[in-house]
């Protein structure tokens, strides 16, 4: 589904940023990962390339056997509005527009007409078990509602892949859970591929595969006599996480 | 490619977007508002003014003027200073021989404090003999009747024209005293109109307190022989008369023996010049106008601009949000376009529809049932529409630079700013 290959990425300013030395990375359909780092070790400048929110400067990226690289404006907003289902940390949802009109926006940019995609919007809401809460502005729904919405907004479009940033990065530990029963279940009911952004190794846990990238390099996984492609991890008293040193 | 002009979800989603903020709506479309009524009202007051002062001038000749003799202030080929002269009809010959670039020279005959008289009723008014070409000068407002012809002149006939106030007094409750019989200065005189000012500005006292007897008439009546008050001259239109006056005073002068330097002998009257003064200050007011007009239009404009900035920058992450789920960059410039055009086009409507209500009732006021010429307080609906179109344009224009710079929000930049 998702195949990177020596992928590359410099920002460049006054002391150009070398962000992405190498990346080679493969996730398969129906995988659910987690991908973790500590700051500045290019996690997000990933995160924004499997977007398509940002591009790279060499190698090649695949997503869904379509290449993603030196795309238009225009294609790379028709493939995010295609393929790629987002969910932010802060939401990001649109404060004035209730949640069924926040989960019809991506068809609102398909050309699909109003009332074909409030139908489509109350599906999804109904769900995520929000069908009550859809004339609510967001203002007025709690955090794990607010998620719950734009995950609903995140699988209208049916896409490929969906992208979670630090998905319960704003929840508390219940709703956090909550979400992740949310994923795990599209994960196992409908084989969407879900990549998960976190600092939380608690969230990590619950994915099937951890990617860890460090210094703008994926870290070979361990892989424990059980033969479960799980590594181990410690967490720190400050939150750091520290990878086992074997490498295979 | 869908047109997004013509697509009604576009629209709401405006609409929307324009509603969530109702401060800030309603802020920006006043501005547009009071530009847009300022400029209309400016446009249509300019025009009524114009209409309100020429009213003035109804029925007047613009491009004429007044002879009066006065006593000479200078000695000349031994007359002595302060002598008394007259001009007469031959004078008025030369005149129209000499000058072919006048349309009328009119001799004018005139009599103040005139009794006038009709059974028991009298009035005390002005007599003036005039020739038919009088009316070249001033076009009378007739109520019935007609005013002096050839004819009567020629025939030196006792009739007579009389003043509206003369009519009201003398013949009260009289309709039309066509034919009735008036008694003026002890001669009795047969009434053959009555008319009087058409506008508030009149050479030789006001034509409703007056009555005009053919010249001819009043020279017999009066034992004036050939000797005449005063001359009025009317020049054709391409006619410049500041430049003909000089040369139609020395005319005068050589024949009277007048020295050619002695101002103080005739007192001249130029109305084309004093017209001309009139002219400069409309020309004035229009400059103005359009110069006040501009200026409200750009600071209305500049005002659309700067809000659209601050509605980009406002809705920085709005913009990255619908970016991340699939708005082409096109989509954010239209939508954001869209949004200052919708506001300029609703509130220039209503400024011009304010505006139009305050002209309206500016016609009414300074519109009474008998006025003689029509103040229009109006632009016309092809200005209206141009203004508006400008306002739209200029919108748009005042709009590009902030959707252009929303159009390059990064997604993630976006995203990012919380």
């Amino acid at each position: 589904m998702i195949r990177l290959t020596d992928v590359n990425k410099t920002y460049q300013g006054v002391v150009p940023l070398h962000v992405l030395k190498g990346i080679n990375l493969r996730i398969d359909k129906g995988e659910l990962v987690s991908i973790m780092g500590a700051s500045g070790s290019g996690k997000s400048t990933l995160l924004n390339i499997l977007g398509i929110l940002d591009n790279y400067d060499s190698g090649e990226y695949y997503l869904d056997g379509t290449l993603i690289k030196n795309l238009s404006e225009n294609k790379a907003a028709d493939y995010r509005n295609r393929m790629i289902g987002f969910v932010f940390q802060s939401f990001n949802l649109i404060n004035y527009k209730d949640a069924m009109e926040n989960v019809a926006l991506p068809l609102f940019y398909q050309g699909v007409s109003r009332k074909k995609r409030n139908r489509l919007a109350m599906e999804q809401l109904e769900r995520m078990g929000l069908a009550e809460r859809a004339h609510h502005l967001p203002g007025e729904m709690s955090g794990g509602q607010k998620q719950r919405v734009a995950i609903a907004r995140a699988m209208i479009t049916n896409p490929s892949i969906i992208l979670a940033d630090e998905p319960t990065g704003a929840l508390d530990s219940k709703t956090s859970h909550d979400v992740m029963e949310i994923f795990r279940k599209l994960n196992a009911e409908e084989g969407k591929t879900i990549v998960i952004v976190t600092h939380d190794p608690g969230v990590a846990e619950q994915t099937d595969r951890l990617i860890r990238i460090s210094d703008g390099l994926i870290v070979p996984a361990a892989i424990p006599a059980d033969g479960i492609s799980k590594p181990q991890a410690c967490v720190m008293p400050d939150g750091g996480i520290i990878t086992p040193p074997e490498i295979v | 490619m869908k047109l997004t002009i013509f697509d009604i979800e576009n629209w709401k989603e405006i609409g929307a977007t324009l509603a969530r903020n109702k401060t800030r709506t309603f802020m920006t479309g006043f501005g547009i508002f009071w530009g847009v009524a300022m400029l209309a009202l400016l446009m249509g007051g300019a025009t009524g003014g114009e209409d309100l002062l020429k009213r003035n001038f109804a029925g007047f000749a613009t491009n004429s003027g007044g002879m009066v003799p006065n006593r000479t202030t200078m000695p000349y080929k031994g007359y002595q200073k302060g002598r008394g002269w007259q001009m007469d009809l031959t004078d008025v010959r030369l005149l129209r021989e000499s000058f072919p670039e006048l349309d009328a020279v009119i001799p004018t005959f005139q009599k103040w404090n005139s009794t006038f008289k009709q059974g028991k009723n009298s009035y005390s008014g002005q007599l003036i003999g005039a020739e038919s070409n009088y009316t070249k000068m001033l076009v009378p407002k007739y109520y019935c009747g007609r005013f002096i012809n050839d004819a009567d002149v020629a025939g030196e006939r006792r009739v007579a024209v009389i003043g509206k106030k003369v009519a009201n007094q003398l013949f009260p409750g009289v309709e039309e005293p066509l034919g009735r019989m008036v008694d003026v200065n002890g001669a009795a005189y047969s009434v053959i109109g009555v008319a009087g000012d058409a506008s508030e500005v009149h050479l030789n006292g006001s034509l409703d307190e007056s009555i005009v007897i053919p010249a001819t008439t009043f020279q017999r009546a009066n034992g004036y022989g050939d000797k005449i008050d005063f001359l009025m001259m009317v020049a054709k239109d391409n006619a410049n008369l500041s430049d003909l006056i000089p040369k139609m005073k020395s005319v005068v002068y050589r024949r009277h023996d007048i020295n050619p330097d002695d101002d103080g002998a005739m007192w001249v009257i130029n109305i084309a010049e004093n017209f001309e003064q009139v002219d400069t200050l409309f020309s004035g007011i229009d400059i103005l106008a359009l110069f006040i007009g501009i200026s409200t239009l750009l600071a209305g404009v500049i005002g659309i601009g700067n809000i659209m900035w601050v509605i980009v920058k406002e809705r920085t992450q709005e913009i990255g949000i619908r970016r991340a789920i699939g708005a082409k960059p096109r989509d954010i410039i239209v939508q954001v376009l869209c949004e200052g055009a919708m506001l300029t086009v609703v509130s220039g409507l209503a400024g011009l529809s304010f505006a139009a209500v305050i002209l309206g009732v500016m016609q009414h006021i300074n519109n009474p049932p008998d006025a003689v010429l029509v103040a229009n307080f109006q632009m016309s609906f092809m200005s209206a529409v141009g203004i508006l179109i400008t306002f739209i344009i200029l919108g748009l224009l005042a709009g590009l630079i902030p959707s252009i710079k929303a159009m390059r929000i990064k997604p993630v930049e976006a995203i990012n700013s919380k």
